[in-house]
C-alpha cells in the first residue's frame, strides 16, 4: 500500500460526514463555475456587440432611434472626416436599411464595402464576397440555414433579383442573421447614394477609444454621435464589473462556508482517531508525514468536490442558460480557478486539524479513550 | 553491548506534584527478555514510554539501542528504526486490511510497495495469519488482532520490542498463545523484549523481572522473585 492509497482511503471512514463536506464545497464550486460561465458569456456577448465589425465604437446620425441599426442616415462624406480625426486608425461605412428580403416583407439589408470585410468582422464560409455595384448578395449562416438558401440561388431584394455568391460566418449574432450586399448597391436601391447609416471606427493601437470618441463628439457632436455606443460600453462595463464582483462575493461566501465545513469534518476525524495518531507516532511517523496525511485527506474531499461541482455547474449552465437567454462561456480559466480555490480550501481547511494532530503528545494520544 | 542503559532518571508531572520516575537506574542487555511489574501508578508505563522515546525525562540519562534519548532531536526516526510497540489494545486501523496495517510502520523505511507487501505477508506468516491478510481487523478475533499487532511491531525490524500489557485484554488461553508466539519471535530474531505487566504469571516468563514501586526500582532482577519459568 502506498502512502497516497492510505490517504485516499481515510476520508470515507465516516461516509456521511465526508459526503456532507463534499456537498457543502461542491455547492460553492457550482456557484463559482456557473456564475463564472454566465459572466464570461455576458462579457463575450457584450464585446461581440460593442466591437462588432472589429471596431472600437460606432458612429451614427444624431437622431438615431432605439434600433440596433439606426435607420437615420448621415452623409457618406463623414467617413473621410472621421478617418482624419487624431487617433483614428480606420473608418468604415455601412448602410443598414429595412427592406423586403426574400420572403420577408421587411428585413435587415446591410451594405458594406466589399474591400473592407475585415472591419465588418465577417469571413466567408462558402463562396466569395460580392462584387461592388453588382446584384450579388452574401448571406449570414443563420439566415441561409433558416431560409434554406445555398450559394448559387437567387434571392429577391427590394424587388430585384440578386445572386447569392457566398455564405459568411461571424461572431456577431445580429450579423449572422443578416443579408449583405455592396454599399453602393444599397445606395442605388434606396436611391440615395450619398448616404450611409453608420461608421465603424477602429482606433490606433494603444490609443484609448473613449478619448477618440470624446474628441469626435467635441468636434462633430452637433451632427453625429458616438456617445450612445461609448456610453453603453462604459455602462455595460460597469455592470459587468459589478456582476464579476458579485460573483466573487458569492464565491467567497461559498468558500468560507465550505472551508468551515471541511475544518469541522477534519477536526472530527482527528478527534475520533486520536489513539490511531498516537500509534502512528509510536511507529515512527514524523510530524511532517502526519501533517501530510491530514491535509491530504482534506484535499481528497475538496478535489472530489471540485470535480462534482464543476460538472454540475457546467451541465446546469449549458442546459439552463440558453433557456434563460444566456449564452454561457466556459474557458479553462474558470475550471482552473475552481480547482485552485478547492485546493486552497483543502489546504487551509486541513491545516488547522493537522497541526492539532501533530501537537498531540504521543503518550496522551495513546491513552485517549 | 547493552540495549538499555538508564542512570538517575527522573520524570514528574503537574509541576513536580506527581513524581512518576524517581531516580531510576537500569541496564538491559541486548537480546534479553525483561518484564517490568508493579501496581497501577507505580511508574512502569512511564518507564516504558521513556524506553520507547514517547516521552522525555526531566533529568538523568537514558541510552537505548545506542541512542542517547535525552539529547536526541529525532526521536521519531529512532522509534522508526529501533523500536516495535505492542499495546494492550491492538490499536489496528479499522478501514484498511490486516496486511496493510502491518505495512504502516514501513512507510518510514525506504521500501517499494512490493517490498512492503512481501515483508508484511512474511510477518503475517510468522504469526500464522497469512490466510487473513486481506481481511479487515474487525473480522478477526481478539487474539488474532493481537497477533497482527505483534507482526506490526516487527515490521520495521526493530532491535527492541516494548509491550505494554500485551495480553491484558485477552482470556488466559489466548494470552498463553500470544505470549508463546512473542517469546518464540524474540528468540528467533534475537530481539530485546521488554514487557510491562501487572500479572506475575506473565512476568515470570521473562529472563529477569524488574519491580517498580512509587517511581523507583525496588528489584532489578532478584532471583528470589522468579522461582521458575512456567510452560506456556
Amino acid at each position: 500500500m502506498s502512502f497516497l492509497k492510505f490517504i485516499l482511503k481515510n476520508p470515507f471512514r465516516r461516509k456521511n460526514s465526508a459526503i456532507l463536506a463534499i456537498v457543502g464545497i461542491a455547492i460553492g464550486i457550482i456557484v463559482i463555475v456557473a456564475l463564472g460561465g454566465i459572466t464570461d458569456g455576458l462579457v463575450n456577448t457584450f464585446e461581440d456587440t460593442i466591437h462588432a465589425g472589429g471596431a472600437d465604437f460606432q458612429i451614427s446620425g444624431k437622431e438615431t432611434g432605439d434600433s440596433a441599426y439606426g435607420t437615420n442616415t448621415i452623409n457618406a462624406s463623414w467617413t473621410d472626416k472621421i478617418a482624419k480625426v487624431e487617433g483614428v486608425d480606420s473608418a468604415y461605412p455601412i448602410y443598414v436599411v429595412m427592406t423586403s428580403v426574400g420572403d420577408d416583407y421587411r428585413n435587415i439589408l446591410i451594405g458594406i464595402d466589399p474591400a473592407g470585410t475585415s472591419l465588418a468582422d465577417i469571413s466567408m464560409k462558402e463562396g466569395r464576397i460580392m462584387e461592388d455595384g453588382e446584384n450579388e448578395a452574401i448571406l449570414g449562416e443563420i439566415y441561409a440555414d433558416d431560409n434554406d438558401y445555398n450559394v448559387g440561388d437567387e434571392i429577391k431584394i427590394d424587388g430585384e433579383e440578386f445572386k447569392i455568391v457566398g455564405i459568411y460566418e461571424t461572431g456577431d449574432s445580429n450579423m449572422a442573421g443578416g443579408v449583405f450586399t455592396s454599399i453602393s448597391k444599397v445606395g442605388e436601391l434606396m436611391d440615395d447614394e450619398d448616404s450611409i447609416s453608420n461608421i465603424y471606427v477602429k482606433v490606433k493601437k494603444g490609443v484609448d477609444a473613449q478619448e477618440v470618441a470624446d474628441r469626435i463628439d467635441a468636434k462633430y457632436g452637433d451632427d453625429i454621435t458616438t456617445v450612445t455606443s461609448v456610453m453603453e460600453m462604459s455602462q455595460m462595463a460597469d455592470m459587468l464589473n459589478m456582476l464579476q464582483a458579485s460573483t466573487w462575493a458569492i464565491s467567497l461566501l461559498a468558500i468560507v462556508v465550505g472551508g468551515l465545513g471541511i475544518i469541522n469534518t477534519m477536526l472530527m476525524s482527528v478527534f475520533e482517531r486520536t489513539r490511531e495518531i498516537g500509534v502512528l507516532k509510536a511507529v515512527g511517523w514524523s510530524n511532517k508525514r502526519i501533517l501530510g496525511m491530514i491535509v491530504g485527506e482534506s484535499l481528497v474531499i475538496t478535489i472530489i468536490s471540485a470535480i462534482i461541482g464543476s460538472l454540475i455547474g457546467f451541465a446546469a449552465c449549458t442546459f439552463l442558460g440558453p433557456q434563460m437567454g444566456i449564452d454561457p462561456l466556459f474557458t479553462p480559466k474558470i475550471f482552473i480557478q475552481a480547482f485552485a480555490i478547492a485546493i486552497a480550501v483543502g489546504i487551509i481547511g486541513g491545516l488547522y486539524p493537522a497541526i492539532k494532530a501533530v501537537k498531540l503528545p504521543p503518550t496522551e494520544a495513546l491513552r485517549y479513550e | 553491548m547493552n540495549a538499555v542503559e538508564i542512570n538517575g532518571l527522573y520524570k514528574s508531572y503537574e509541576d513536580g506534584k506527581i513524581k512518576a520516575l524517581n531516580g531510576i537506574n537500569l541496564t538491559i542487555a541486548e537480546g534479553e527478555f525483561v518484564s517490568i511489574i508493579g501496581p497501577s501508578g507505580s511508574g512502569k508505563s512511564t518507564l516504558l514510554n521513556m524506553l520507547g522515546a514517547l516521552d522525555v525525562p526531566d533529568s538523568g540519562s537514558i541510552t537505548v539501542a545506542g541512542q542517547d534519548l535525552k539529547s536526541s532531536k529525532k526521536l521519531n526516526e529512532f522509534r522508526a528504526e529501533s523500536i516495535g510497540f505492542i499495546f494492550q489494545l491492538h490499536n489496528l486501523i479499522p478501514n484498511i486490511s490486516v496486511v496493510e496495517n502491518i505495512e504502516i510502520p514501513m512507510f518510514t523505511q525506504k521500501m517499494s510497495s512490493n517490498e512492503m507487501r512481501s515483508r508484511a505477508l512474511k510477518l503475517l506468516d510468522d504469526v500464522g495469519l497469512k490466510d487473513k491478510a486481506d481481511m479487515k481487523p474487525n473480522k478477526l478475533s481478539g487474539g488474532e488482532r493481537q497477533r497482527v499487532a505483534i507482526a506490526r511491531a516487527l515490521a520495521n525490524d526493530p532491535s527492541i520490542i516494548l509491550a505494554d500489557e500485551p495480553t491484558g485484554s485477552l482470556d488466559s488461553k489466548t494470552s498463553s498463545k500470544i505470549l508463546k508466539q512473542l517469546i518464540d519471535l524474540h528468540e528467533d530474531k534475537n530481539v530485546t523484549l521488554i514487557i510491562v505487566t501487572h500479572d506475575m504469571d506473565v512476568a515470570k516468563l521473562a529472563d529477569r523481572v524488574v519491580e517498580v514501586l512509587d517511581g523507583e526500582i525496588i528489584s532489578a532482577g532478584d532471583d528470589s522473585l522468579i522461582n521458575s519459568k512456567i510452560d506456556v
